[in-house]
């Protein structure tokens, strides 16, 4: 490899000599605008990308939402057809949960985990830039099924030979965010594999199946980042929540993720290779693929909340001047819910007739998991008892956060009881109770995270009035939409239905609540366009706006590319709060300056080989769709997946040194330390 | 300016509680699907078993809630605080923290012992419900038990089948001789006695529903390739309703279904009824032409009327006493007048009051139902609108049995060709036209329009399987059928 120019220290990486390897493929490194953000291999510009992905799907998902909102506004509506209104609420929910919620949270992983440990970069900074292409590969495949939908509605699909033959066209999946079989998969027998659903659902299968891929490289590359690329100082118990959280995050997606790529396999293989897992003509098992998803589902949950409830555990002591109360006992808690977490799922399943035992067993699980919950919110208040809590956007979300959060959690427990929930499960009740975990709670705490953190990502400060309204019209519009929904279940009305008739007592409070999901639409409308014009146009800030606690803080905003100029030592947990408070001061250590920070190169095979999942993740609906030689785009997509891998090692490691500010000029805080 | 606003935005949540509160009049808890209201035993454990869980959750609501905003207020940050000393930098009291945890853990205790003795309550007929043993003495296949049906109802658990489809349920009686098999099930629509436990089994024929009437029973699902159990009881006579909770395609908001909860006495009777024939027609009537639409459109392939000897299909639901429904349509149409309906349950403050059926209303019912999916035309000259997308009435096209279906089928097939080969041929002679004058174009043209519009027209009368008379005709029909 002909690396060697790289190794004299450059000031820019405008500097770098081109580098080629001996297979003769280049290293991007010198690029700026379009090529570096595409292959870059930056922590923070990857966390940028993700966000941004995030935003934008959160308000597709929420045009979904207010669609589905508009249907319901009046008995017996006809805004959208039954089919249609299928396929929002399982684009709504996949939508929310896959791109929305779970890349927001990737979002700060990428930006803030290596801040907070001390460290310079990821440990895998290409396995990095491809968990984001495949996130965003796989984001377009679910979505491009809206683009068939459209097209076949409009008719273009008409003239084609095989749209003639198709049994079912729904082409946006129309099977729930949950897919049970066999309404998903197949029946028959003899490998018919006769279906009842379109080609919406192998888009879903196939979208949820490249997103799972995203979600495992990163969780693997968080794991071995924190493990392994802490400051030294830097001890387990020393981690910021944050960094904990996203730790324990990691770790529930590695251990529910295969739970869900078995199923989906299965049920790939049932709808496109006539297997049986789950047909029951055949002798397979419905209830399988329930105890499957669920498995992965109740602690995606988790994986959902859990990055939240770190931010907001970093935001109140900033806000309430005082550490955290009960640090080990949060961060316990956390690993209580996310053990837990795996032993509950059948609470999802109270209703399919498990049998008295295994139904009490999963009921006192699930209580049980009520009190690390609980504990949660107890030290939250405690952080806040006897602090000076200073009202700022952040914390205002946080403690709404923590108000939603609450009421969600109060439902929950009510839902843990077996006879109760089987009123109430499948029913609005449930709508009400997860949309304030998962809206009042995860929203509001990854809202609170952005306002608290894009100082520190842009270096300007978001609009606080309007970010204030913002916030109100969020908290009020979610109360109203969600709030009469627990009455609406406790009132008999199932979800997942696209009208219902007059004469049920069910007319007003719908009324009501698609009010309210208007308000909450223009809130987080408003919040999001606050944000994407601070990150362009807003006024520039200093670097420590809120008085933080942890290293990011220490850095300037926004943060230079190496992170940290020099290594820092850690000598307690609120590292930078001692440091600008307390007796114990951030040490650093004697590298950077002159001899530069070994950066790693940027690439582009990450993009490469995620490119093959987007082929992959086309030819499959195709190939359901009957499109002829369908099946070759997906091997070819394979064989990109394959070559962009293999180009990928023998590329060579790449990197370069780049100068540091820190011994050029002022004095290097390490001298200064008290050691 | 806004922060003093927001500092109590979470004292919102407590004006709308009490707005929640006061709205809880006794007409929204007893709509018609209410789980507040439960006419049963098993929906009364469940209630109080919720009710349980609410009182929790209200204490402990008012507890965290009211300290969450008294420490917010008290411990906000006041002017002057930028000099004042740091705080004390604490991790937190051991103390503290075990008794929390303690204490939420008896605050579930509470909540366990209830759940853990109404999972059991709820999951069979309970041993006290069963006078005498449970082992079917008295199955119909039995010596003088098929006579002595209202005895044995008396003495025993009944036990009813519930089969769910696309998108309709079956209700069948097995100990009383109300099968499928038998050519007697009962569809949407079935009738409970008073104050008797009965034994339900579930079962689904193709994907996942479940079954739920809020008022007498919370949910249980219908998974093929299993069979699934519950039992319910209705303590007052009443209309309830009840409804498909689990997504089971597009159709699953219209999967709707009711049970009638009858003293014992009635139940007797409507056993008799449904075990009795359908009535011969008035010999030319609209009834008769009906009667023969019925076996000529093919509908008799899957549906079943006893009196009727071509009409014995088991595929669909069971016509021979559909006249005397409260709903059709899987429950989705409503056979009552929606007026009077109202009125009665407003003035009795009482959602299972019901009205009688209405015979106008039925009937409009029963040709919007039958003429939907388009096979006939509305008043507008337009097809008619579906009413449940994806049900399957219509599937007869894929009855190719030489002889029965002479007349739509093929014709449609066709009529598509021959709409195809006009547009062909207009297309074509345009083509060849090309060269010659604008007149002579004009009139190629005009030529070829007509004939697209003619075929056109053909495609449409050979799509429209019933003309308006004819779905009149078999709407009489359908309404002897009592």
């Amino acid at each position: 490899m002909s690396h060697d120019s790289h190794h004299a220290p450059v000031a820019s990486k405008l500097e770098l000599a081109p580098e080629r390897s001996d297979l003769g493929l280049i290293r991007p490194d010198r690029t700026t605008g379009w090529t570096d953000w595409l292959t870059t291999v930056d922590h923070k510009k990857i966390g940028i990308l993700y966000g941004a992905f995030a935003m934008f799907y959160f308000l597709v998902g929420g045009v979904e939402a207010l669609a589905i909102r508009t249907q319901l506004i009046r008995p017996d509506n006809d805004f959208v057809t039954a089919r249609m209104y299928n396929q929002l609420f399982t684009m709504h929910g996949t939508t929310m949960i896959f791109l929305g919620v779970m890349p927001l949270s990737a979002a700060f992983f990428n930006f803030l985990v290596p801040l907070q440990i001390g460290a310079r970069d990821v440990a895998f900074p290409r396995l990095n830039a491809f968990s984001l292409w495949t996130f965003v590969f796989g984001a377009f495949v679910l979505n491009a099924s809206w683009l068939f939908e459209f097209a076949h509605l409009a008719g273009w699909l008409n003239g084609f030979e095989w749209h003639k033959h198709l049994a079912f066209t729904d082409f946006a999946p129309a099977n729930g965010w949950f897919s049970y079989a066999p309404l998903s998969g197949t029946y028959g027998q003899n490998g018919q594999a006769l279906r009842f659903t379109g080609v919406g659902t192998d888009f879903w299968i196939i979208g949820i199946q490249v997103l799972g891929i995203a979600s495992l490289a990163a969780s693997f590359n968080f794991i071995c980042t924190i493990i392994n690329m802490r400051a030294k100082g830097m001890t387990m118990m020393r981690l910021p929540v944050f960094t904990w959280m996203t730790l324990i995050t990691a770790i529930l997606i590695i251990l529910a993720f295969p739970a869900i790529t078995v199923a989906l396999i299965e049920l790939m293989f049932d709808r496109a290779f006539g297997a049986n897992f789950f047909n029951p003509s055949a002798g397979g098992q419905p209830i399988l693929w329930q105890h499957l998803f669920w498995i992965f589902g109740h602690p995606e949950v988790y994986i959902l909340v859990l990055p939240a409830m770190g931010i907001v555990s970093e935001i109140l002591p900033t806000f309430s001047g005082k550490a955290l109360f009960g640090y080990p006992i949060i961060v316990f808690s956390g690993a209580v819910i996310g053990f837990l977490g795996f032993a509950v799922w059948s609470h999802h399943m109270f209703t399919t007739g498990l049998g008295p035992v295994p139904t009490a067993a999963f009921a006192l699980l699930t209580m049980a998991i009520a009190v690390p919950t609980g504990v949660k919110i107890f030290n939250w208040l405690g952080t806040i008892w006897g602090g000076r809590v200073r009202f700022t956007p952040p914390m205002v979300l946080s403690l709404g956060f923590i108000w939603m959060f609450m009421c969600g959690g109060f439902s929950g427990v009510m839902h843990s009881s077996a006879p109760a929930d089987s009123q109430q499960q499948d029913s609005y009740f449930v709508i009400a109770h997860f949309h304030y975990v998962l809206l009042g709670g995860v929203l509001l705490g990854l809202m609170a995270g952005l306002y608290f953190w894009f100082p520190k990502i842009f270096g300007r400060m978001p609009n606080a009035p309007l970010a204030y309204i913002a916030s109100g019209m969020v908290i009020l519009g979610f109360n109203l939409a969600f709030g009469p929904m627990h009455y609406l279940g406790l009132a008999g009305m199932p979800r997942r239905t696209h009208t219902y008739h007059a004469g049920n007592g069910w007319e007003t409070w719908n009324y009501v609540a698609t009010i309210g999901a208007y308000i909450l639409g223009a809130g987080v409308f408003l919040a999001f366009a606050n944000l994407a014009w601070t990150a362009f146009k807003g006024k520039k800030c200093a670097s420590d706006p809120w008085g933080g606690r942890t290293l990011e803080w220490s850095l300037p905003s926004p943060v230079p590319e190496y992170n940290f100029a020099q290594a820092p030592i850690v000598a307690t947990r609120d590292a930078y709060f001692e440091d600008k408070h307390g007796g114990k001061r951030i040490a650093y250590e004697n590298d950077g300056g002159e001899a530069g920070v070994h950066m790693p190169s940027q690439s582009w095979m990450p993009l490469v080989a995620s490119t093959g999942f987007l082929f992959a993740g086309f030819g499959m609906p195709m190939m359901a769709m009957g499109v002829p030689h369908a099946g070759w785009i997906v091997i070819t997509g394979l064989g990109v997946l394959i070559l962009g891998i293999w180009l990928w090692a023998v590329e060579g490691p790449g990197g370069y040194m780049l100068k540091t500010p820190a011994a050029s000029g002022s004095p290097a805080p390490a001298e200064t330390a008290a050691h | 300016m806004f922060s003093r606003f927001f500092s109590r935005v979470g004292l919102l949540a407590a004006p709308f509680l009490a707005l929640v509160m006061a709205g809880c009049s006794k007409a929204d808890m007893n709509v018609r699907q209410s789980t507040l209201d439960p006419k049963g035993p098993v929906a009364k454990m469940q209630y109080d078993v919720f009710m349980d869980t609410v009182w929790l959750v209200v204490v402990l609501f008012i507890l965290v809630g009211g300290l969450l905003v008294y420490a917010v207020i008290k411990f906000r940050a006041r002017p002057g605080d930028e000099d004042a000393p740091r705080i004390e930098e604490g991790h937190g009291n051991p103390l503290v923290e075990i008794g929390l945890i303690t204490a939420s853990i008896g605050a579930l205790v509470i909540i366990a012992i209830p759940t853990l003795s109404a999972i059991w309550y709820d999951d069979d007929v309970p041993a006290e419900s069963i006078p005498t043993s449970k082992l079917s003495a008295w199955y119909p296949r039995l010596e003088g038990a098929k006579e002595n049906y209202a005895k044995v109802v008396e003495e025993q658990v009944l036990e009813i089948d519930v089969i769910g489809k696309q998108w309709w349920f079956r209700f069948e009686y097995p100990q009383l001789g109300l099968t499928n098999d038998a050519k007697r099930s009962v569809p949407n629509e079935f009738v409970i006695p008073k104050g008797k436990a009965v034994h339900i089994n579930l079962r689904s024929e193709d994907v996942i529903h479940s079954f739920w009437i809020p008022k007498i029973a919370g949910k249980v699902d219908l998974v093929p390739g299993r069979k699934n159990h519950m039992w319910i009881q209705g303590d007052e006579v009443g209309h309830y309703y009840g409804q498909c909770a689990e997504f089971c395609g597009d159709s699953h908001a219209y999967m709707l279904f009711r049970v009638e909860v009858v003293e014992p006495a009635e139940f007797a009777k409507w056993v008799q009824r449904q075990k009795a024939d359908s009535l011969p027609v008035v010999a030319g009537s609209k009834a008769e032409t009906g009667k023969a639409l019925f076996a000529a459109k093919t509908c008799m392939m899957c549906h079943n009327i006893n009196g009727n000897p071509q009409a014995a299909g088991v595929f669909a639901p069971d016509l021979t006493h559909v006249a005397s429904r409260k709903s059709l349509a899987g429950a989705w149409l409503d056979n009552r007048d929606p007026k009077a309906q109202l009125a009665k349950e407003q003035e009795t403050l009482n959602t299972e009051q019901s009205v009688e059926i209405d015979r106008d209303v039925l009937k409009a019912n029963l040709k919007k139902w039958i003429g939907s999916s388009g096979v006939a035309t509305g008043a507008d000259g337009k097809p008619t609108k579906d009413v449940k997308p994806g049900n399957r009435m219509h599937f007869y096209q894929a009855f190719s049995v030489s002889g029965l279906n002479p007349t739509f089928a093929p014709l449609i097939d066709a009529a598509e060709n021959a709409l195809t080969e006009a547009q062909a041929a207009a297309a074509k002679a345009l083509v060849d036209a090309k060269g010659k004058s604008p007149a002579e174009l004009a009139t190629i043209k005009k030529a070829g329009d007509e004939k697209v519009v003619a075929a056109t027209a053909a495609l449409k009368k050979a799509r429209e399987i019933l003309t308006p008379e004819e779905l009149d005709c078999l709407a009489e029909y359908l309404l002897t059928l009592k």
